[in-house]
C-alpha cells in the first residue's frame, strides 16, 4: 500500500536548489517518508526546495501539513518551498483550500527553478515577496 | 431543501487504515450517482479521508473500534456522517481554523479539519452518549453555502403552499355555489317573465276572439294590440292572424295587414303555447304563439315577440350582489386560512428554533408544550431527547473535567519527586517510582539535614487526584522544614503530625516511613507512621529482616487511649559494611496478578534473598531493575493500580567511604524513560521502558 517514491536532485547555480520529485500518493501512510526528506534538507540548510508534484495523484492533509509546517522556517532562512507541475485534480484542491495564499505553485520544475535563480541573482538572500519580477 | 431522501447508505468498518479505500469507493459512487461534479467529488473524497483518518488515528488511539459511515442523498444535497465511539475531540479543536495561523505556528494539527470545513458546506461535530458524529453537508453542484434559505423563508413557502391550496379549494366551492345560485335565479326570473308574457298574450287572444265574433274593424283590432304593446314595453311585437294565416293586425307595420304571416326563421311555427328564443345577439328576443279560440271555434293566432332584456338586467344586479358576497366570504376565508396556517406553522417554527438553539449549545430551556395534540407529542418527544442528550453531555463534560484534574494532579505529583538524589557518603542509593494509570499519591524524598545527616522519606497517601497531590506536596514541604537540623526521626514525625493533623482532609490518611541516616555513626534511625515494614539485609549474618516499628498513619483520628505520639516507636539500626535496606510503598506488595493474588511481602523478601545470596555485591541499579522486572513478571498483563515506589540503600566499605565522598552517589531514579511514559498521561500501563 506504501506507494510513493521520492527522488532528490540538486541543481541550479552552485546546486543551491533541491528538487524533490515525488511519484504516487501523499497520505497519512506515505507522508512520513516525505517528511524525512524535507527534514533532512532543512537540517543541511538547503532551504531552496522545489517539489515536483507531476507524478502525484493525491495529497491528504498529512502531505499539505508538511509543506505548511515548514514554509515559515524555510522562508525565514531566505528559501522557499515551491510546488511544481500539479495535475488538475491536485491543483483544484490546492486552490479550493486556499493554499495558494501560502504556497507558490509553478507550471513546471524549470519555472520554479528559474524563479529561484532570478531571485537569487537580483536579491540574493534578502526577503522575497511573491512577485516574480521587480 | 431537506425533502425526502433519495437514497441512504449505511456502512460499518473496522477502524483501520486499510479500509479507507472501501470507504472512498462508497463515497465516490454515491457522489457520482447524485450528479456531483467531478471536481467536488475529488474534494469530498479528500474530506472524508481526513475525517476517517482522524477517527482511526485519534479517536481510536488506544483501542480498536468501528467506524460507521452514513450517506444520505437528497435532491440538492448530500449528508455524510462519520460515527465512532472512541475518544471525542475538544470543541476548540473543531472551531474555525485560520490557515495563516497554522502557517505561523508551524504545526500540522487542525489542518485536516481546516480542509474538511473548506470543502464541505457545513460541518458539525456532535459528541453524546458515547458516540461522536462528524456530520458534513455538501451541496450538489455550484450552489454556494450562503444561499441556504433562512428559516423564515422556508416557513413562508410552506405557509404559501398551504394557503394556496386551501384558497383554491375554498374558491372552487364558492364558484360552484355561485353557479348553482345564479342558474336558479336566472330560471326563476325568466319563468316569471314567461308567465307574464303568457298572461298578456292569452288576454289579447281572449279579447281578439271577441273582436272576431263581433267582426270588429281593422282599426279596432289595431288599437287593441297597440294598447298592449304601449303598456308593456317588454312586448316588442304583437301580430294577430286569422284562421287562414293572413295578418289581421300588426303592431309594427300596418301595411302588413292581409298579407300571409311569415313566422321568424328561428322558430318552429308548429309549436303553439311554447316560449321560443329568437337568438339575435343584440337584444334577447323571444317568441310565443297562442291560438285565438272561443269554445270550439278557432279564429286565428296571437304571435308575441318579447324581450328578456329587463330580466338580464335584473339578473346582472343579483349576480353583482352574489359576487360581492362571495368576495367577502373569500376574504374571510383567506384570513381564516392564514390563522389556520399559523396554527400549524408556528409550532413547527418554534420547535425548529428551539432545536437549533439546542444544537448550538443551549441545553437548558425546554420546548413549550402547546399547539395541537400532534405538536404536543413532537415537543414532548424532543424534550425527552434533549434532556437525555444534555445529561449525556454533562457526563462527558464531567469526564473531561476529571481528565483535566488527573492531568493537574500528575503535574503536581511530578514536582514532588526529587530530580537528583543527593550524594551520601558511605551510602549508595537507588530509588524507583512508577505512576499507576490514575494518579496516585506516592512520594519519596532524600535530602541532607546538616551535620552529616540525611533524611529519607517514603510516603503513600490514601486518596487520589488533586486533593491527594496537594496534601503530598504539603507533606513534603513540612517534612523538609522540620527535618533540617533534627536529631531524631520521631521528633520530625511528631512535628509533621502536629502540623498536618489540622490540614488533612477527613477520610484521607498518609503512611510515612521517615528515616535519618547519620553518616558519621553509620546509624539509621527511623519511624513508621503506619507504613510498610522496612526490609533490612544484614551482610554479616546474611539474613533479611523486616523492621516494623509501631505507629499510626497520619490523619487517623486520635482516640482517647492512644494518641499519635505515644504509639510512635523509633527504631535504630547500626549499619555495617554492605548492609542493605529497602523502603517501599504498598504498590509493590499489593501488586496483583491476573487472578487477583497479591504479590505480598513474603515474595519480596524471598526475591531479595535470592538475589543477595547469589551476588551480595550486586549493583543497586541492577537489583532495583530486578525488583521491577520480578513485579512485572508477576502481574503479567494485569493493570498496575497503584504507584510503585521504593528506595534501595546500601552501606559501602568503611575505608572507601571517606574517599568516595565527592563521588555522585545516587542515581536519579526516575529514569527518563519511565518519566516519559508516565508523561503520556492517558496511557494505562507505562511498562515500555525500552525504546
Amino acid at each position: 500500500m506504501d506507494n510513493i517514491s521520492i527522488s532528490l536532485l540538486e541543481s541550479g547555480q552552485d546546486k543551491a536548489v533541491s528538487e524533490v520529485r515525488i511519484d504516487g500518493v501523499i497520505d497519512t501512510l506515505t507522508a512520513s517518508e516525505l517528511e524525512e526528506v524535507i527534514d533532512s534538507l532543512i537540517k543541511r540548510e538547503r532551504y531552496k526546495i522545489v517539489i515536483d508534484l507531476a507524478g502525484v495523484d493525491y495529497i491528504s492533509s498529512a502531505g499539505w501539513g508538511i509543506f505548511i509546517s515548514h514554509i515559515r522556517d524555510v522562508r525565514s532562512n531566505g528559501g522557499d518551498i515551491k510546488l511544481a507541475g500539479m495535475i488538475p485534480n491536485v491543483y483544484e484542491i490546492y486552490e479550493l483550500l486556499e493554499f495558494d495564499n501560502v504556497l507558490k505553485s509553478y507550471r513546471s520544475v524549470d519555472d520554479a527553478r528559474a524563479n529561484f535563480q532570478e531571485a537569487g541573482s537580483s536579491g540574493g538572500g534578502k526577503k522575497k515577496t511573491g512577485s516574480r519580477k521587480p | 431543501m431537506f425533502r425526502r431522501p433519495i437514497k441512504e447508505i449505511n456502512a460499518e468498518f473496522v477502524a483501520e487504515e486499510r479500509y479507507l479505500d472501501s470507504i472512498q469507493r462508497i463515497v465516490k459512487e454515491a457522489c457520482t450517482a447524485a450528479g456531483m461534479s467531478r471536481r467536488d467529488v475529488t474534494a469530498v473524497l479528500l474530506a472524508i479521508e481526513e475525517g476517517a483518518t482522524n477517527i482511526i488515528r485519534h479517536a481510536y488511539l488506544y483501542e480498536k473500534g468501528t467506524l460507521r459511515l452514513r450517506i444520505v442523498v437528497y435532491r440538492k444535497i448530500i449528508a455524510f456522517s462519520l460515527i465512532d465511539s472512541g475518544r471525542s475531540f475538544h470543541p476548540e479543536q473543531t472551531g474555525k481554523i485560520d490557515l495563516e495561523k497554522l502557517v505561523e505556528s508551524g504545526r500540522k494539527g487542525g489542518l485536516g479539519f481546516y480542509m474538511i470545513s473548506k470543502i464541505m458546506d457545513s460541518v458539525e461535530y456532535i459528541s453524546a452518549a458515547g458516540f461522536n458524529e462528524l456530520r458534513m453537508l455538501k451541496r450538489i453542484r455550484g450552489l454556494s453555502a450562503t444561499d441556504t434559505p433562512p428559516l423564515l423563508r422556508r416557513m413562508f413557502t410552506l405557509r404559501a403552499k398551504f394557503s394556496f391550496f386551501t384558497f383554491l379549494i375554498v374558491s372552487l366551492i364558492i364558484a360552484a355555489a355561485f353557479y348553482f345560485v345564479d342558474r336558479r335565479t336566472k330560471m326563476e326570473v325568466r319563468g316569471h317573465l314567461e308567465d307574464m308574457v303568457w298572461a298578456l298574450s292569452s288576454t289579447i287572444a281572449d279579447q281578439a276572439a271577441g273582436y272576431y265574433i263581433n267582426s270588429r274593424s281593422d282599426v279596432e283590432f289595431d288599437e287593441l294590440i297597440v294598447s298592449y304593446t304601449r303598456a308593456n314595453p317588454t312586448l316588442k311585437l304583437v301580430v294577430l292572424t286569422d284562421s287562414t294565416g293572413l295578418i289581421r293586425a300588426h303592431s309594427g307595420d300596418i301595411s302588413n295587414i292581409r298579407k300571409p304571416y311569415q313566422a321568424p326563421n328561428e322558430i318552429d311555427p308548429q309549436l303553439i303555447g311554447v316560449h321560443q328564443s329568437l337568438d339575435t345577439t343584440q337584444s334577447k328576443l323571444n317568441y310565443l304563439a297562442l291560438n285565438i279560440r272561443a269554445g270550439p271555434r278557432f279564429f286565428g293566432r296571437v304571435h308575441t315577440v318579447y324581450s328578456s332584456e329587463p330580466v338580464d338586467e335584473k339578473l346582472a344586479a343579483v349576480r353583482k350582489r352574489i359576487i360581492m358576497f362571495t368576495g367577502l366570504l373569500l376574504l374571510v376565508g383567506i384570513l381564516g386560512i392564514y390563522l389556520l396556517s399559523n396554527y400549524f406553522v408556528k409550532p413547527i417554527a418554534k420547535i425548529t428554533h428551539r432545536v437549533r438553539r439546542f444544537t448550538s449549545g443551549d441545553l437548558e430551556t425546554e420546548l413549550p408544550l402547546e399547539g395541537a395534540d400532534e405538536f404536543f407529542e413532537i415537543a414532548r418527544a424532543l424534550n425527552d431527547m434533549m434532556t437525555r442528550l444534555s445529561k449525556d453531555r454533562r457526563n462527558i463534560i464531567e469526564r473531561e473535567k476529571m481528565a483535566k484534574e488527573i492531568e493537574v494532579a500528575s503535574q503536581i505529583q511530578k514536582t514532588l519527586l526529587p530530580v537528583q538524589l543527593p550524594a551520601i557518603p558511605g551510602l549508595q542509593l537507588d530509588a524507583y517510582y512508577r505512576a499507576a494509570s490514575v494518579v496516585g499519591g506516592d512520594l519519596y524524598d532524600v535530602f541532607e539535614i546538616g551535620d552529616g545527616r540525611f533524611c529519607l522519606v517514603v510516603a503513600d497517601v490514601s486518596g487520589k487526584g488533586v486533593p491527594a497531590s496537594l496534601v503530598m506536596s504539603m507533606l513534603r514541604t513540612v517534612i523538609q522544614i522540620h527535618a533540617v537540623g533534627a536529631r531524631s526521626a520521631k521528633q520530625v514525625m511528631l512535628a509533621v503530625d502536629d502540623y498536618l493533623k489540622a490540614n488533612i482532609p477527613p477520610g484521607m490518611f498518609i503512611t510515612v516511613l521517615l528515616a535519618i541516616y547519620d553518616t558519621s555513626a553509620s546509624r539509621l534511625t527511623f519511624v513508621s507512621a503506619g507504613h510498610n515494614p522496612m526490609i533490612y539485609y544484614q551482610a554479616k549474618s546474611g539474613q533479611l529482616k523486616t523492621l516494623n516499628p509501631t505507629g499510626m498513619p497520619l490523619g487517623v483520628p486520635v482516640t482517647l487511649d492512644r494518641d499519635f505520639g505515644s504509639g510512635l516507636e523509633e527504631v535504630s539500626v547500626e549499619l555495617d559494611e554492605n548492609d542493605l535496606f529497602l523502603v517501599y510503598t504498598d504498590g509493590i506488595t499489593e501488586a496483583t496478578d491476573r487472578d487477583g493474588n497479591q504479590y505480598g511481602m513474603g515474595r519480596l523478601v524471598e526475591f531479595l534473598q535470592q538475589q543477595l545470596v547469589g551476588d551480595e555485591a550486586i549493583q543497586l541499579s541492577k537489583l532495583a531493575a530486578g525488583i521491577v522486572e520480578e513485579l512485572d513478571a508477576f502481574s503479567g498483563f494485569a493493570k498496575q493500580n497503584d504507584d510503585i515506589t521504593f528506595i534501595l540503600a546500601r552501606t559501602e566499605g568503611r575505608k572507601s567511604s571517606s574517599e568516595k565522598h565527592q563521588e555522585p552517589a545516587g542515581r536519579a531514579v526516575i529514569d527518563s524513560q519511565t518519566y516519559r511514559s508516565t508523561d503520556s498521561s492517558a496511557s494505562s500501563s507505562p511498562q515500555d521502558g525500552d525504546e
